[in-house]
């Protein structure tokens, strides 16, 4: 009798331990199946997301079609001006202008917008974060062309704070007011930073002071070093 | 007797809480990946967007061997003159600055994971994740310590490129990327290696339990931008 209460105590446990241990697995793997759920695959994408998807694809497409068609001009000029040093010399200098003007290294100008940001008594100091915001807001809005206090910010270019007196761009020391300069189309450029839950319109909200201008015609001077790199290859 | 009861009520309350995990899972799983959608309107439009991308793909195919192409051409044309020569290297030269060219040298490489740990007891979860204020900050201080090239999960940074933060995915280059993120940046390695330092800002994220790895290399690459810049409304002055 009492061999046998024992036997179906055993049998018991036996079966809720395999039970246990089945349920334990299954979660393991539903997490798994979580965990490698890819949000950036459009698998996942509703329809708003994938009409974004959409025009985002479009416009790189045109993009690297532009692209194509540019260099194909350049090769077939390349070609024709063959017999020609003085010819050749055009195509390159123009080729370099491109270059140079993407390294920030020629004052450019043209359409945009002026932003002019000053300290204000009743908010914070306004710090590189707020400057490094500003300028991420332009680039997602097209800006072509970025100077702060007249420094060109370009690909290496930093922003940060030196204690809690003063910002330092590119190495140099700025101070209040800050003239933040981009060339771009210059609706496009403000809506980014005006536009609901846009930068300047969260400094606003704060109480920070902050005008935006817009021009016709707007000169953002070149990088006022040489650009040095010693480790890329 | 009393020892039987407990067994049985500590096993149910355990069979319970598996179960009720499960039914979670399963929940959020449906509401996740959904694969295959019954919505025909969003199946269309995915059929175009992989269309777009394909099309995209092969245009910037095609871009590819027209640049090697411009670049035989451009050599051709100048090998007899020597300062058309320096020219060609000023423009070899830029490009691997702006991003257009590929580029190798020392660096780190830094890895961000959200911290998934203390999700339950954090008073703003929105603390535990990296955004994209995080990554900008992150760039910054490594241009501060003397970058000369970055990439963020193989996305060259480009003088146009801005970060976007969009859910739990961030957008870059308009390219969506996900958790972990890898950030990596050639130049001194030791000079790199200082965003490690006391309130640095890898060093307030791993405060908030963000998983921070930080590793020098003598050999890293980073790719060219897989776009192109283009300027509409900028002229140089002569």
């Amino acid at each position: 009798m009492k061999k046998d209460i024992k036997k179906g105590k055993i049998t018991m446990t036996i079966t809720i331990g395999i039970a246990c241990f089945c349920l334990v697995l299954v979660m393991f793997m539903q997490f798994k199946i979580v965990n490698e759920t890819d949000i950036t695959s459009i698998e996942n994408m509703k329809e708003a997301e994938l009409r974004t998807e959409l025009a985002n694809w479009k416009s790189k497409y045109e993009e690297a079609d532009q692209a194509y068609q540019e260099t194909q001009a350049k090769i077939q000029e390349y070609k024709e001006t063959k017999q020609s040093n003085e010819e050749t010399e055009k195509v390159v200098n123009s080729e370099l202008e491109q270059i140079n003007l993407s390294l920030g290294t020629t004052d450019v100008e043209g359409q945009g917008i002026e932003i002019i940001v000053r300290d204000s008594e009743d908010a914070e100091k306004i710090k590189a974060a707020d400057l490094l915001l500003i300028v991420n807001s332009l680039k997602l809005s097209g800006a072509e062309a970025i100077s702060i206090n007249d420094n060109r910010i370009i690909n290496t270019s930093d922003i940060v704070d030196i204690g809690n007196e003063f910002i330092k761009v590119n190495g140099e020391r700025i101070l209040a007011p800050y003239f933040i300069k981009a060339i771009g189309d210059p609706a496009y450029l403000e809506s980014g930073l005006i536009g609901n839950g846009g930068y300047v319109d969260t400094m606003r909200k704060i109480g920070q002071d902050v005008t935006i201008n817009k021009s016709n015609k707007l000169k953002v001077s070149k990088y006022n070093n040489e650009i040095k790199t010693k480790y890329i290859q | 007797m009393y020892n039987k009861k407990m067994v049985s009520c500590v096993l149910g309350v355990m069979c319970f809480a598996l179960t009720l995990g499960i039914c979670v899972q399963m929940r959020t799983v449906q509401e996740t990946n959904q694969t295959v959608s019954n919505n025909r309107q969003e199946n269309n439009l995915r059929a175009e967007v992989l269309r777009y991308k394909e099309r995209y793909e092969n245009r910037s195919r095609d871009v590819e061997r027209a640049e090697a192409d411009l670049e035989k051409e451009r050599q051709n044309s100048i090998q007899n003159n020597s300062a058309l020569q320096e020219k060609e290297e000023q423009i070899q030269q830029g490009n691997k600055i702006i991003g257009l060219a590929e580029v190798k040298g020392p660096g780190i490489k830094i890895t961000l994971k959200d911290n998934k740990k203390d999700i339950k007891n954090a008073l703003n979860p929105s603390d535990l994740v990296v955004h994209d204020e995080d990554i900008l900050s992150v760039i910054n201080e490594l241009r501060n310590a003397g970058a000369e090239a970055i990439s963020i999960n193989g996305q060259r940074i480009v003088p146009t490129t801005g970060i976007i933060c969009g859910g739990n995915i961030i957008d870059i280059n308009r390219e969506k990327v996900g958790v972990p993120f890898v950030i990596e940046a050639i130049g001194l390695p030791e000079q790199l290696a200082a965003l490690e330092r006391p309130y640095g800002y890898l060093d307030i994220l791993k405060g908030y339990g963000i998983e921070v790895k930080l590793e020098r290399s003598n050999n890293i690459t980073i790719p060219k931008y897989n776009g192109t810049l283009t300027y509409n409304y900028a002229k140089t002055i002569k």
